[in-house]
């Protein structure tokens, strides 16, 4: 046998390994405590109305859901129709798991009159892309111990990844940067939350077929079940609501008509628009296919809530 | 087993401390069994098929020895069958079926022959070439048998290089399972750093960049030719980062146990002609073909239509070998084309230079020569990353008109990409025109060296992609 390479102690290789350990904790340590001090200082942007809606937020009516809550549910028409103070804390692509931790955060805090949850078509669709967006979630991981369950969702080792205080804020350097200037300030203003969109639909109408075989995430099932448990547990008033698509479509989501079925096993109020012709006979209520305008927005929000009253 | 993920990290700790630990004559069967965890990770019945190709060219190898005369050239072309065989089955079966069925279809009939519902076994191309030149070169003379069938399975599956190469050749590889590596604080150090340098490759940029390509390549109609321009350029260096990145993790873990594995790029996006970009590029694939491929072909010591089209079959036989889609052998041809052009152009070129004046500006000289190649190389990644040729012929109509605004779905997004492709073309282009200066990995003050790579691997975690998933050429 032949014997090559220089033979050095490993004494040696384990007092640099600890230098570089230390070296690199030291950095991590001291990089994630001033991101974390700058992440939670900003004013403004996606960030900070997520912190707002975590931490903050103590409205009667809580509104959750994805872009289709961000832009359809009108705050101002809310609280005037039901005289209750009222905060969209929907943020945009974001799937059940994030609108489940919000409302974690919130049941911890205080008891919300009412919660309204915006559902999409696809909502229990199979794919990784929702389990992705939990990364939103990360810098609330450490003073947040009630929703670490659902973070854990993201991925096997994300424990692992969470003893590193800069991980939290993976890909938000820019944002934070932007959240703590006079620019953002200026682009993200909303009205407690929401935010309207003023352009028309100007596309050809698009078919959908639902008839096709789609398999669903038992997980984001559970998630939403729990959504619901929570709630009525907690007794706040929970009504589900799937506003308008600008499609045709071909059959029934099988998304929806699952969050259907388990509402109806709570006895929570399933409000379906998805298909509805009063609006989706009329492209001027929308701005694309998924989002009405603010025209749309108005007579959305209203209707919903004389429904809600009634 | 992905390099690019925790499971890998642990596997990795755990098989380098106990090859440290064992025996020097039992380390062979450690990384052999892990080997094959690693490969049976993915998908563990394809285990199979390796062990079927490692036991045909295991015997292969022997019979060619012992014989004589056209006996060992009968045993010789037994091995590369059994090899292209399974690559045929497994890789190319669908699309030369899928081709018959429409070439019948025009004439009006139906194709019998069913369609196989299966999945390619991962890395199949690189293990099966890197067999392959396992009894080529012990039927050239150039390597004795191994009669050891343990040390025999583990040159073809030595999980470092096992998916994704450098495809080896067996007298660089095979006599270093032999040999008895000591446990060597500068060279642990050493494979560490490589791999440091592989992983911010593929998270930071390869996999960066990949969230834009992805968003444009895989909706080709809704998007812009300014969008498409750009998500081709980012894909040259995501393609790239991701591959390199992949064969820096393969080098450096490898180099953590005391073994060697062949260079497999040395900077190709400063190449200055499209023959010099061969050869930087994929160097472990490209001499594969050069050796076995192109000079037993007559290379270039034919008549010239004949080398023309030596180059050009290597070429096509390159595009079909990364995939079973005319995408792929369009992507050779527009390659090989490159290489005969500049050889036919060349007397033209150099007058035009000459004209122009531009060799006397050396620097402006190669600045456009380095782009120039990075540009051809470029355009013939259109059809690399599309999905099929009709979307290629779409991306390079809708670029050409350089019309729309480009697609940002989020500042931040398109400045990371940026920082990322700045942070590269800094680092290439220290090492490629100033080889002795601002250098820090090799700085002769610890502090300072360790310094880098933690910096590095706090880019790492501040700004990789964590979710990003496989390496590109996992798939061929």
């Amino acid at each position: 046998m032949i014997k090559t390479g220089k033979s050095t102690s490993i004494k040696n290789f384990l007092f640099k390994l600890c230098a570089c350990v230390i070296l690199l904790l030291t950095i991590d340590f001291a990089g994630g405590k001033m991101l974390k001090k700058f992440y939670f200082m900003q004013e403004s942007g996606y960030d900070y109305l997520t912190t707002y809606s975590i931490e903050r937020a103590t409205p009667d009516i809580l509104i959750l859901g994805s872009s289709r809550a961000v832009n359809i549910f009108n705050t101002g028409i809310v609280e005037t129709q039901t005289g209750l103070s009222c905060y969209n804390a929907g943020r945009y692509g974001e799937p059940v798991f994030y609108h489940y931790a919000v409302l974690q955060a919130a049941l911890k805090r205080y008891t919300p009159k009412m919660v309204i949850l915006s559902f999409d078509a696809g909502n229990f669709n199979k794919g990784l892309e929702a389990y992705d967006r939990i990364a939103v979630l990360l810098p609330y991981y450490e003073n947040h111990p009630e929703i670490r369950p659902i973070i854990a969702l993201k991925s096997r080792y994300e424990n692992i990844k969470l003893l590193s205080k800069i991980y939290p804020y993976n890909s938000l350097l820019l944002p934070i940067i932007t959240g703590n200037s006079r620019y953002s300030k200026t682009k993200y203003i909303t009205q407690k939350g929401f935010i309207p969109i003023g352009k028309i639909f100007s596309g050809a109408l698009q078919t959908y077929d639902y008839t096709k075989e789609t398999s669903l995430d038992s997980t984001k099932i559970d998630i939403y079940r729990s959504f619901i448990k929570d709630c009525v547990a907690a007794h706040v008033q929970l009504h589900i609501v799937c506003p308008p698509y600008m499609i045709h479509a071909i059959g029934t989501d099988p998304s929806i008509t699952e969050a259907k079925k388990i509402a109806a096993q709570y006895h929570v109020e399933f409000l379906d628009y998805s298909n509805d012709t009063a609006y989706t006979a009329h492209p001027l209520l929308f701005a694309d296919y998924r989002h009405l305008n603010s025209t749309g927005v108005e007579v959305f929000t209203r209707s919903v809530i004389a429904k809600i009253h009634n | 087993m992905l390099f690019n993920s925790f499971h890998f990290l642990f596997f990795f700790v755990i098989v380098t401390t106990l090859y440290f630990l064992l025996p020097h004559n039992r380390r062979w069967l450690l990384l052999l069994l892990s080997s094959c965890y690693f490969y049976m990770a993915f998908v563990p019945v394809y285990i199979l098929i390796l062990g079927f190709t490692i036991v045909v060219d295991y015997f292969a190898g022997i019979f060619i020895e012992n014989a004589a005369g056209k006996k060992r050239k009968f045993f010789l072309v037994c091995s590369l069958v059994a090899n292209i065989g399974i690559l045929c089955v497994f890789k190319y079966y669908n699309f030369i079926n899928e081709n018959f069925s429409f070439l019948l279809h025009g004439f009006g009939l139906t194709n019998p022959i069913p369609y196989l519902s299966i999945l390619l076994p991962i890395g199949l191309s690189f293990h099966t070439f890197q067999a392959m030149s396992y009894t080529i070169e012990v039927y050239r003379g150039h390597q004795k048998t191994e009669r050891h069938f343990g040390i025999y399975a583990l040159y073809v599956m030595f999980y470092p290089q096992l998916v994704a190469g450098p495809i080896e050749r067996p007298q660089n590889l095979l006599h270093q399972f032999r040999q008895q590596y000591d446990f060597d604080s500068d060279r642990v150090f050493e494979g560490l750093k490589i791999m440091i340098w592989g992983l911010f490759k593929k998270l930071v940029i390869a996999d960066r960049l990949g969230i834009y390509v992805s968003g444009a390549y895989n909706n080709v109609p809704e998007q812009n030719g300014m969008t498409l321009l750009l998500a081709t350029i980012f894909f040259s260096f995501q393609v790239y980062c991701d591959f390199s990145g992949y064969s820096d993790i393969a080098i450096g873990a490898a180099k953590v146990m005391g073994f060697d594995l062949m260079t497999n790029f040395r900077r190709p996006i400063l190449a200055k002609s499209t023959g010099e970009f061969w050869q930087r590029w994929h160097i472990s694939l490209s001499t594969w073909f050069k050796d076995y491929l192109y000079f037993p072909m007559g290379g270039s010591r034919v008549s010239v239509p004949r080398w023309y089209m030596n180059l050009m079959v290597v070429f096509l036989i390159s595009g079909l070998w990364h995939g079973a889609n005319w995408t792929y052998i369009i992507w050779g041809g527009i390659n090989g084309f490159y290489l005969v052009f500049a050889i036919v152009t060349q007397k033209y070129r150099d007058r035009f230079n000459q004209f122009t004046g531009i060799v006397k500006r050396p620097r402006l000289h190669l600045f456009f020569q380095i782009s120039i190649t990075f540009l051809l190389i470029t355009f013939s990644r259109i059809f690399f990353r599309s999905r099929n040729i009709s979307d290629a012929v779409q991306v390079i109509k809708k670029i050409f008109t350089f019309k729309g605004s480009i697609f940002n779905d989020g500042t931040a997004i398109i400045i990371y990409c940026f920082f990322a492709i700045f942070f590269l073309l800094s680092v290439e282009l220290k090492k490629e025109f100033y080889r002795g200066s601002f250098t820090l990995s090799r700085h002769k003050n610890f502090w300072v060296r360790n310094s880098y790579y933690s910096f590095l691997i706090i880019l790492i975690i501040l700004l990789g992609v964590f979710d990003g998933g496989q390496f590109i050429y996992f798939q061929f």
